[in-house]
């Protein structure tokens, strides 16, 4: 009963996605129009563009881009957050600067930055990077806010000083926080990633799809978004897995598989 | 045995703070003053001053709010007083430091580290060596009961097996002075006993100074050789008790002595007494 029961928790996001395919499938035969292929024909694409060199060296291109944007975001972030969850002058100095850039969508500046730094890598991940910022600055805050002071004050005792305690105190305590706001800038890295490329077309995943639009090739473009989507599970699962080894001392959290790690 | 001799009004005890006894812990007219949001400030602690001998456990017993933590804060180094000067070993105290070991209500261990992770911690960070820290580690742990538990997170504990940790990694690094914050306020009556006897167990192997706060009447004269009773807001010592009762004490046979008895009541009366003093007070 029990082994049942873990079974179908295990497989119940593989019938999501099975589900999703079979409406998308009964849409597109019920609707028969050109421009929403089905999903048959839309997987049907996808070894195709697999196994294209160019769409492969597009694809890890984009991949490259957003790996970057996103690790140095995360370096930068981490700190920031931190420093600014333990110190009211940090957090009193780039909190206003937070609050003004946060509900700018980050691609919409992406005119602005081509028109600085070109329509190259660097534009895009810079982009990226401004993107994954927030949320891990936002969730590094809190977590390094929420430190219980007497965690802090036991380290002080046993000898450790201010520095030693941010490290090797706030940041653990606050891994579980951190990460949580990791996931959602890595979710958050493939939107800008695709936006990005959309905006200064030159290549990457955003590009293949906004081209086979362009041609009226409507399976490649639907097959694209079902690469860029599995993408992302992919690497959200990837993720969840190595969050789960990280912090598997810290509180349980959701009993419901979020995610398919 | 290190009884502090019996001295009952403040006055006395500033004349033996200036004495160089065999005194751990030297609290000199100690005033701590809060800002509030409101216009007048908050006179957590007035003119507070005591002595503390080498050896000795002392309770500091009051109402919430009559700054009897912040008092242990103080001490801890983690509080600056505003006014007024805290020794330990003859030397003001300027910050923490591991010749004074907290331990606190809230337990405060580190929740990524497991039982034995949380004990070595103070050991390795004063430079023992990783074998050396581990044996006196698993030593400790034995003590405090939780032998097997070594590999155990903090999450996977009950609030008394909590607290045995924390006082475990206290323990850990050899502090001179313990400091306890109402360390079973959290704990169910059942495993507050337990940990009450436990308690003085250990304390009666090497007889470190301890610095006990409770609102407890009863564990403070179980526990300690001298209580400070505290008035609320200002805080301020209403009277010191020498609890001369014999040692090793067992919980059965204390609860059944009239000498036992007569402290707690005399005490419970103290405290009523300052609760009406508060309350008449515009």
């Amino acid at each position: 009963m029990i082994a049942a029961r873990a079974l179908i928790a295990r497989a119940a996001p593989w019938l999501a996605c099975l589900g999703l395919l079979g409406a998308w499938q009964a849409a597109a035969l019920i609707i028969n129009t050109d421009s929403f292929p089905t999903a048959w024909e839309a997987i049907r694409a996808i070894p195709s563009i697999l196994g294209d060199k160019e769409s492969l060296i597009n694809i890890l291109a984009s991949l490259r881009r957003m790996a970057i944007g996103f690790g140095a975001a995360v370096i930068v972030s981490i700190p920031l957050g931190l420093m600014m969850g333990r110190s009211r002058a940090v957090a009193a100095f780039f909190n206003p600067l937070l609050m003004v850039t946060y509900p700018v969508p980050k691609a919409a500046l992406m005119p602005i930055i081509m028109l600085w730094l070109g329509v190259g890598d660097i534009a895009k991940m810079l982009v990226i990077f401004l993107g994954v910022s927030l949320p891990v600055i936002y969730h590094s805050f809190q977590g390094a806010k929420a430190v219980e002071e007497k965690m802090l004050w036991s380290g002080a005792a046993m000898g450790l000083w201010a520095p030693q305690r941010m490290i090797r105190i706030v940041l653990p305590a606050a891994l579980p926080e951190i990460l949580t706001g990791c996931r959602t800038g890595l979710v958050l890295a493939l939107i800008t990633m695709v936006t990005s490329e959309m905006i200064a077309r030159q290549s990457g995943a955003g590009n293949i799809l906004f081209n086979a639009l362009d041609m009226g090739q409507y399976d490649t473009v639907y097959a694209m978004i079902i690469i860029i989507g599995a993408m992302g599970i992919g690497l959200d699962a990837a993720f969840e897995n190595l969050r789960g080894r990280l912090v598997k001392w810290s509180e349980p959290g959701f009993e419901i598989p979020l995610s398919f790690a | 045995m290190n009884i502090v001799p019996s001295r009952s009004n403040i006055d006395a005890e500033i004349a033996a703070a200036r004495k160089p006894a065999a005194a751990m812990i030297e609290i000199d007219r100690v005033s701590q003053v809060f800002r509030t949001s409101g216009r007048q400030d908050h006179l957590a602690l007035s003119e507070i001053s005591l002595t503390i001998g080498d050896g000795a456990f002392v309770s500091i017993l009051g109402p919430s709010g009559c700054g009897k933590s912040t008092l242990l804060y103080i001490v801890g180094g983690f509080v600056n007083p505003t006014r007024g000067v805290a020794k330990v070993k003859g030397r003001a105290i300027t910050g923490p430091g591991p010749d004074r070991g907290p331990v606190f209500q809230e337990f405060a261990l580190f929740p990524w580290k497991s039982v034995l992770g949380n004990v070595m911690y103070g050991p390795r960070q004063q430079g023992v060596k990783s074998a050396d820290a581990e044996a006196q580690s698993r030593a400790l742990i034995e003590m405090v009961g939780l032998k097997g538990f070594e590999h155990f997170y903090p999450k996977e504990l009950s609030g008394g097996m909590k607290q045995r940790v924390a006082l475990a990694r206290t323990l850990a690094y050899h502090p001179a002075v313990l400091l306890m914050d109402e360390p079973f306020g959290a704990l169910d009556a059942h495993t507050r006993t337990r940990l009450q006897n436990d308690l003085l167990n250990i304390w009666e192997r090497d007889r470190k100074t301890v610095l006990f706060v409770t609102h407890s009447v009863d564990e403070a004269v179980f526990l300690s050789d001298k209580v400070v009773v505290m008035t609320r807001s200002p805080g301020r010592i209403k009277e010191v008790v020498d609890i001369d009762l014999p040692r090793p004490r067992r919980r059965a046979e204390l609860l059944l002595d009239p000498h036992y008895q007569k402290y707690v009541v005399d005490i419970e009366r103290m405290i009523d007494d300052t609760s009406v003093e508060d309350e008449l007070r515009p």
